[in-house]
């Protein structure tokens, strides 16, 4: 799906945020994208949509490279939704806003009414149609702001920090609706992120980025499994996990607090019957 | 005087609004490390708006009731006076940051309350060390990151030493990392100085090592008040409530309701392995699955 | 030893007067003396596109002199006068912080605080406000939109783009309003800032700007 090979980025002279990074990225995954402020995670999410052209190396999409491309090139098949939703809300309604993309795009008027019906739905937000953007909740501007992306019909999502700012029921609002995108469209996700329980819940890979280059590639399991040094990169061990890590050394930890929990009861369980 | 802020069922509309607090009934002692959370737009902007006069003095609107700061009512009182007990870092970080560069940022607000130099100077060294931006005085604000934009409007608010400090989604910008160490900073402030620490936060994680109260506002009314057992039992009753109480507590209500048993108050990830720890040992499951069976 | 902000300001209102009391070739030699001055305050990029910004300008003001008088010492005297202006105020915004002169402007010129604190916002906020306008555009071409095509839904679609800016800028003031609120600004308390007191230095100029006035003068009208 995408390929990123040795791709350097400078942004000043001999300041190198990325530093020959190569990932390739299969279709139908659910990546977070982690590491401390300044790491080079957003400046890598931004090579892949063509905002920034690697000093060296170079990003393939579909096989296709990316070099000398713009971000509007490559809308139909990599979508990007930013950090700050007020600053991407360029229409009137709900639905108009929903609609900008295909019709700057030139998709005809009817299919782009399907297109915002179904991208509605799938956010949750169809009631909100006519609405004013600006009158909506944080969180649900945050979901307009996927629906927008979606109305691309993107086959990848790269979100960068969207559950800043919002507390644990939004969150789980917008993340359901990535989950669901992910597991019944099949689209890619790419999820920029610092809150390390999202990672270990919802993601199925882990990309660390640290100085410009990819520290660890794998399973969250695996990352938050005890031998890696996330305090150098930066990260914290999700609660779940580091309890998860004490009790049953050398299993994968589960997903959240209600999955632990049933593994610790199972374990009570069997160990009172045992003996 | 042994609180330091008292909401007196307090109401609150802004101007042409519906009202965004109702009956909002806390107190916050001397010293204390509380911590407010709930859902965006519920109001808890407000609320620290109300603690530093803004509310009702700036915006006009109406209001029921009384907040009482240093045992006085804010009402009329002006803010540029309240702000020497109650310093507030607002939750958009650039934009509250007024100057060109690190050290006339927090100057200004000293200039500003009357001090003179040769007594500003010292305490804006002093605010800097505090937050660890020594050494950036001369620092152009575009060209600090957001983690040490978001301690410089820390510093300006420390600077004039209030004895409550209240800040409003203060991590939201901040990797783990960083916001672990801003927690960590505030509560060495709050020891060191017995100073009164207020934060904004969803991510209860983080300041679950170092808060003493919880207050959990949901549309304008208070959910859950008071020590953080108390508190994250009265949200966990209410199923939709449930996903803002932390993992760590989850896991611990889930376990107290099998094991029938209380299972003590959590603070990090290594107590709460500890305690399930003994209870995973064969003694407790037998004693349980006996008392269980008869 | 440093000149104060204020003797600059006083430097530069003096060339102003310069430009219409010394004659041509004097003029010439001063405006090379403050190109010099400029590149070497400042020997970057930006010197240069700001000299030469300057020169498009005064180059269109002589042309335009030109079309519409035959003097052609007149047209080329003005080109050379703005270009002797302008390049002082280059030079005085070159070597001198923007914060020490609004502080010389309130303290030697009475300019009431409140104003010179706005022009310092102004600055504050243009980092932001060119972020946050790369952002929205950002946002914009990754939704599909792309920037060729006829010229009214380009501008159709550089208004989509103003809108959300100039919200955000109203928050970002609204939060500017509140911050000084609590910070005290306009509070009768006020202290006066460390003062920038003239040093031997200062004055030594300040007469020598005052000969040469006086000489330009003498010389114009004697």
């Amino acid at each position: 799906m995408i390929n990123v090979e040795q791709v350097d980025f400078c942004y000043k002279r001999n300041q190198k945020a990325l530093n020959q990074v190569s990932l390739t990225i299969a279709p139908g995954e659910f990546i977070a994208l982690v590491g401390r402020n300044g790491s080079g995670k957003t400046t890598l999410s931004r090579v892949m949509m063509a905002l920034l052209q690697p000093t060296a190396g170079r990003v393939l999409v579909d096989g296709e490279s990316l070099k000398g491309k713009k971000p509007s090139d490559v809308a139909g098949t990599v979508g990007y939704v930013f950090q700050n939703p007020d600053l991407q809300i360029l229409a009137e309604t709900v639905a108009e806003e929903v609609a900008y993309g295909p019709a700057a795009k030139g998709v005809a008027p009817e299919e782009v009414k399907r297109r915002v019906h179904r991208a509605l739905e799938l956010t949750g937000l169809a009631e909100l149609a006519d609405a004013y953007p600006r009158t909506l909740s944080y969180g649900q501007k945050r979901r307009l702001a996927v629906a927008a992306a979606l109305a691309l019909k993107p086959r990848v999502l790269i979100l960068d920090e969207i559950t800043g700012g919002q507390d644990a029921i939004e969150k789980e609002a917008v993340l359901s609706v990535l989950k669901r995108l992910n597991e019944e469209q099949g689209v890619t996700i790419i999820l920029i992120t610092h809150d390390m329980s999202t990672v270990l819940r919802y993601a199925g890979r882990a990309i660390v980025m640290a100085q410009g280059s990819v520290a660890f590639d794998g399973a969250p399991q695996a990352l938050f499994a005890g031998s890696h040094p996330l305090a150098e990169w930066g990260l914290s061990c999700p609660a779940v996990a580091a309890v998860a890590g004490a009790l049953l050394p050398g299993e994968a930890a589960p997903a959240d607090a209600a999955a632990l929990c049933q593994v610790l009861i199972e374990k009570m369980r069997r160990n009172g019957s045992c003996n | 005087m042994n609180e330091a802020v008292v909401f007196e069922c307090f109401s609150y509309a802004y101007p042409k609004t519906e009202p965004v607090l109702n009956e909002i009934e806390f107190v916050v002692p001397r010293g204390s490390f509380t911590v407010i959370t709930g859902p965006s737009g519920a109001g808890k902007s407000t609320i620290c708006r109300a603690m530093a006069g803004i509310v009702p003095n700036y915006y006009g609107g109406r209001s029921a009731g009384r907040v009482l700061v240093d045992g006085e009512d804010t009402a009329g009182q002006r803010i540029a006076d309240l702000t020497r007990f109650v310093g507030l870092v607002l939750d958009d970080y650039e934009s509250q940051l007024v100057s060109l560069t690190v050290e006339e940022e927090i100057l200004f607000g000293l200039y500003n309350r009357g001090l003179a130099p040769a007594e500003a100077l010292p305490a804006m060294r002093k605010a800097l060390n505090e937050v660890g931006l020594t050494g950036k005085e001369k620092l152009r604000l575009d060209e600090l990151s957001g983690g040490q934009r978001q301690r410089l409007a820390i510093a300006s608010v420390l600077a004039y030493k209030p004895d409550v400090l209240v800040l409003d989604e203060a991590a939201s910008a901040l990797d783990p990392e960083g916001a672990e160490s801003l927690y960590r900073m505030l509560d060495e402030l709050r020891r060191d100085y017995n100073l009164t620490v207020i934060v904004v936060e969803h991510e209860l994680a983080y300041v679950l090592p170092y808060a003493t109260q919880m207050l959990a506002v949901v549309d304008g009314r208070v959910a859950a008040c008071g020590a953080l057992d108390e508190a994250f039992s009265a949200l966990w009753t209410k199923p939709e409530l449930r996903a803002l109480v932390p993992d760590l507590w989850q896991i611990k209500f889930t376990m107290e309701a099998y094991l029938n048993r209380k299972l003590g108050e959590w603070r990090t990830a290594a107590e709460a392995a500890a305690a399930l720890q003994t209870v995973l040992t064969k003694g407790e499951t037998e004693e349980y699955d006996q008392r269980r069976t008869g | 030893m440093q000149l104060t902000a204020f003797s600059k300001i006083v430097a530069t209102m003096a060339v102003t007067l310069w430009a219409f009391l010394l004659p041509a070739p004097v003029l010439a030699g001063l405006l090379l003396l403050e190109v010099l001055m400029l590149f070497s305050a400042k020997p970057e990029r930006s010197s240069a596109l700001a000299l030469a910004s300057l020169l498009l300008f005064a180059g269109l003001m002589v042309g335009l002199q030109l079309l519409f008088s035959d003097d052609v010492v007149t047209a080329f005297l003005g080109g050379l006068r703005m270009m002797v202006m302008t390049t002082s105020f280059l030079c005085m915004f070159a070597t001198t912080r923007i914060q020490d002169i609004t502080q010389a402007l309130v303290e030697k010129f009475r300019l009431p605080r409140e104003y010179a604190f706005m022009l310092t916002a102004a600055l504050r906020f243009i980092p932001d406000f060119l972020a946050d306008s790369k952002a929205t555009l950002d946002a914009q071409s990754c939704r599909g939109y792309s920037n060729s095509g006829n010229p009214i839904r380009r501008c159709l679609a550089c208004l989509a783009v103003v809108k959300p800016l100039v919200l955000r800028a109203i928050v970002r003031s609204e939060t500017l309003a509140l911050s000084l609120e609590l910070k005290g600004f306009g509070g009768q308390a006020h202290q006066t800032l460390v003062l920038q007191p003239l040093h031997v230095a200062d004055y030594a100029f300040l007469l020598l700007l005052t000969l040469v006035t006086a000489g330009g003068a003498v010389l114009r009208f004697a």
